[in-house]
């Protein structure tokens, strides 16, 4: 029934496309034409990719045909995705992340223009579509097509897959938009057989180069905690597979491996197996010899030459360019790494921690996935066993999962708090449980610029309270520490200050950093790195 | 609007010359640190982001409990953190002693 | 692959670049942050002032020859230049060519970093422009100052005029050397004339690269200390005389301020 349903929609469009194709300027028709009211459109708006003509186009249809679409998408990230609320068309949406639209989200919500389902994780998203949330319409965004709907979606292939696969093997429509028609793709990343629609787009579909940090904003600060991280938790308990999440905290990890880490002799032991997008700060490590392979979520703009480049580190195909996979790499950062490192905006006494601030709907992205402990692990390592102590028969190891905040935010306000703003937030936004990007119990590290809660090693929730208290500095919680009882779990070892660790904060300048400039990466990959216009200062 | 708070505690030990560091920048301050004679630290801080009076207090009451150093010791601030403030006292110090 | 990093002159701060350019051990600080000559104007406008004013002077040596290197602070607002870093840098100046005429001449560096003349203290700012003008004017008479032009700002506005006075004019590819800052031209001029968000284009106008090419420096270096001091000691060691200046007749301000008196009915 649902193959009929299909082959019906395709018919009702069958006289303004020719041989899979719709003329650019019909995409609006033809979308109007082709939903239905109450249809699951999954609209392709990824972390950096997004199918934006194919977005403008739907938001251009005549809510009297087509209103009430249930909206699957990973990132709510151009204006004319909430235009698809404020017009009607859309009126129910489940996705992960909506960061730059998260305030007009939320607007949208209060006036009760959109319903939202649930906010996930993407890895969680992308498993429904597989369940209950398969969607009758995929929209998604490609480079190049040929004439037999294969489609080339290079470096930034992201979500493309996972989407066509859901919706094509389950009869739905998937309709791509492309920068260009070709004789033969540069490669095949979706077979034509996936792919019922093409359309040439009225421009390159948008990317966003959301993993580029300058290193000349990277303060002294950023360098302590980085040296903490690196002697404190890399080196002790021999950290070789990682994710960093994207900050200026992570960026400066990454620099400091060529020269801190160097130091310390940690090349080849630490740092070497990496799930990642492609870090332009990552370059000098890479340069230096420390990376032994690096997946992907999605690309980077600039990144491409580079990337290309390096294919004894980096996933590529046959044509040199890179391949990425949201689902596999999110997969990866779950099961194959022993650590996650990243950061947030508030943190509770027991370690919860959520970047939701009352007035918006942000969301998590990947964090709740890679912040988590995967009980189904079952290989072990060095680092994964270190964990846990045990003498049960029985027993397993735990991924290190480490948060890394400032006691105070840039605004002053405290990063420890009493109570997440989130829990307030969900009841207001009526959500059954409140948004918590990384709870207490998955996380074994807490770091701060006044040291490290090793967490994993309290023995109970009154001690993992006074070893996170220990470190939060002058925030109300860090003055509830005990002096007394933070000497001892000092000499217990639940709580290290950078004295403990031989790290000196007087060292902890810019001269740390490999490279300490956009223009000095670009050196560090011998002139591969394309710095995209903004990031460039000659 | 700039707010000036000063602070004084008990010092017993002694540094050996002045010290300068730090910038009057976006986030960052400025530290001037010279030896006093009367066994005292005391600290005037001008600040263009009003109102955190509690949160010096406690930074500076935490540092000078770690480093009883007599000590004069002008902070011109342009909303530095917490951590920040922390950092340069350190740098500071090390500089004086 | 490892890249030795040169050592930037653009990461320091305004002291460190001075004692970069001066003779190891020479350096010596004139009204230096503990004499707190701070801007008297900045707290009444709600912005904390700093110590030096944002402005070193510094003596020693160049090259083992007496020298003075003014340098100025991108971070501190902007770089911008007020009453009393403007009048360090005028008076530094001023005394260099009194040394020069006591017969021991003072090699004089300004190594600027500024977004210009200071909003707060617009009038103070202008002011000590002009007086800034007129010193390098008269000290270039009679010998070269150099004007180096390496950080991360650039020059902007009335220094960008001033350092036009120069005798030699060093710049990085990294600085930029303009006159109003590509905000302002995009706001007045409208985005055609200038895109302020498009930054190759704003380095390709008024970037380093392009002033060296245009002849407006004569010498373009790597962001490198060790490239830059010897840029600085080679633009006072190079033989070529000075372009022959004819001595202006500049007029005696009191007379000037006598008659602007006696116009207004008042007698002086």
């Amino acid at each position: 029934m649902r193959r009929r349903r299909k082959d019906e929609r395709l018919a009702r469009v069958a006289h303004v496309v020719r041989d899979g194709r719709i003329e650019t300027k019909d995409a609006t028709t033809v979308l109007q034409a082709l939903l239905e009211p109450g249809d699951r459109v999954c609209l392709e708006g990824n972390n950096q990719k997004q199918a934006d003509f194919l977005s403008r186009s739907l938001a251009a249809v005549d809510p009297a045909f087509v209103h009430d679409l249930h909206l699957l998408i990973s990132v709510i990230g151009r204006p004319e995705h909430i235009a698809l609320f404020e017009r009607g068309i859309a009126s129910h949406v489940d996705f992960s992340y909506s960061g730059p639209q998260s305030l007009r989200l939320a607007q949208q919500v209060a006036d009760g223009r959109v319903r939202v389902g649930a906010i996930h994780t993407y890895l969680e998203l992308f498993a429904r579509y597989f369940v209950d949330l398969t969607p009758d319409v995929a929209l998604v965004a490609a480079d190049e097509a040929d004439a037999d709907g294969n489609l080339y979606t290079g470096p930034n292939t992201e979500e493309t897959p996972t989407i066509c696969e859901a919706t094509a093997f389950r009869d739905g429509i998937v309709i791509a938009q492309v920068n260009r028609l070709v004789e033969r793709c540069t490669r095949v990343d979706i077979p034509g057989d996936w792919v019922d629609l093409v359309v040439v787009a009225d421009k390159p579909y948008y990317i966003e180069p959301l993993f580029t940090r300058d290193p000349e904003l990277i303060d002294d600060v950023q360098i302590l905690m980085a040296m903490l991280v690196v002697r404190g938790i890399y080196e002790r308990h021999r950290v070789r597979s990682l994710n960093h999440g994207i900050g200026f905290d992570t960026a400066a990890i990454e620099l400091i491996l060529p020269t801190y880490g160097e130091r310390l002799g940690l090349r080849g032991e630490v740092c070497t197996h990496w799930v990642l997008n492609p870090h332009p700060t990552l370059i000098p490590a890479i340069e230096s010899g420390w990376v032994r392979s690096v997946h992907c979520y999605g690309g980077e703009l600039g990144m491409e030459r580079y990337v290309a480049a390096r294919s004894d580190v980096f996933f590529t195909g046959r044509d040199g360019s890179l391949r990425s996979n949201r689902a596999f790499c999110q997969a990866a950062g779950l099961y194959a790494t022993d650590l996650f490192i990243g950061s947030t905006l508030q943190m509770d006494r027991d370690a919860n921690s959520s970047t939701a601030t009352l007035g918006r709907i942000a969301g998590f992205g990947g964090a709740p996935n890679l912040g988590s402990d995967p009980r189904g692990r079952r290989h072990s390592t060095q680092a994964w066993l270190e964990m846990t102590s045990s003498d049960e028969e029985v027993r397993r190891g735990r991924k290190i999962v480490v948060q890394l905040v400032e006691t105070f935010q840039e605004s002053g306000i405290p990063t420890f708090v009493e109570r997440l703003d989130a829990v307030e937030l969900g009841r207001g936004a009526g959500f059954p449980i409140a948004p918590v990007m990384i709870y207490g119990d998955d996380v074994t590290h807490v770091v701060t610029e006044e040291g490290i809660a090793y967490l994993y090693r309290a023995r109970d929730l009154d001690e993992r309270r006074a070893a996170l208290a220990a470190i939060a500095g002058v925030t109300p919680i860090g003055l509830r520490a005990s002096e007394p009882q933070t000497q001892d779990l000092r000499a217990a070892g639940v709580v290290a200050f950078p004295e403990d660790l031989g790290v000196r904060r007087n060292e902890a300048n810019r001269t740390l950093l490999a490279a300490r400039s956009v223009r000095e990466l670009v050196q560090w990959s011998g002139g591969l790195y394309d710095p995209p216009k903004r990031f460039r200062s000659w | 609007m700039i707010e000036t708070l000063t602070y004084e505690y008990p010092a017993s030990q002694g540094v050996q010359q002045r010290a300068h560091v730090g910038v009057v920048a976006s986030g960052n301050c400025e530290i001037l640190l010279e030896p006093a004679a009367d066994g005292s630290a005391s600290i005037v801080v001008r600040t263009s982001v009003t109102g955190f009076g509690t949160t010096w207090q406690a930074v500076l009451k935490r540092f000078f409990a770690r480093n009883p150093v007599a000590v004069r010791i002008e902070i011109n601030d342009f909303g530095a953190t917490p951590a920040v403030v922390a950092l340069r006292l350190e740098q500071a110090l090390e500089s004086a002693l | 692959m490892t890249v030795l990093l040169a050592e930037s002159f653009a990461e320091r701060g305004a002291r460190e670049r001075a004692r970069a350019l001066l003779d190891a051990g020479s350096f010596r600080e004139l009204i230096g942050p503990f004499e707190r000559l701070s801007s008297p104007y900045l707290a009444t406008q709600g912005v904390v002032p700093q110590s030096d004013d944002g402005t070193v002077v510094a003596r020693g040596t160049i090259g083992a020859q007496r020298a003075c290197v003014v340098a100025t602070d991108g971070r501190f607002l902007g770089g911008s230049i007020g009453e009393i870093g403007g009048s360090k840098i005028a008076g530094a100046l001023e005394l260099a060519r009194r040394d020069f005429e006591r017969g021991s001449p003072t090699r004089m560096v300004l190594a600027l970093d500024t977004g210009g003349i200071r909003l707060q203290e617009a009038n103070l700012g202008i002011l000590a422009v002009a007086e800034i003008c007129d010193a390098i004017v008269a000290l270039r008479l009679v010998m070269p100052v150099v004007a180096v032009i390496a950080g991360r700002v650039g020059v902007y506005g009335g220094l960008a005029l001033s350092t036009s006075l120069c005798s030699t004019i060093i710049v990085s590819e990294g600085a930029r050397i303009g006159l109003n800052g590509p905000d302002v031209i995009e706001t007045e001029s409208g985005l055609d004339e200038m895109d302020s968000s498009d930054r190759p284009l704003i380095w390709r106008v008024t970037g380093g690269r392009m002033r060296h090419e245009q002849g407006f420096a004569s010498e373009i270096v790597p962001d490198d200390v060790a490239a830059i001091r010897s840029a600085v000691e080679r633009a006072f060691a190079d033989p070529h005389p000075l372009p022959a200046l004819e001595a202006p007749a500049f007029p005696d301000p009191r007379l000037e301020r006598d008659a602007f008196l006696r116009a207004l009915g008042i007698e002086p």
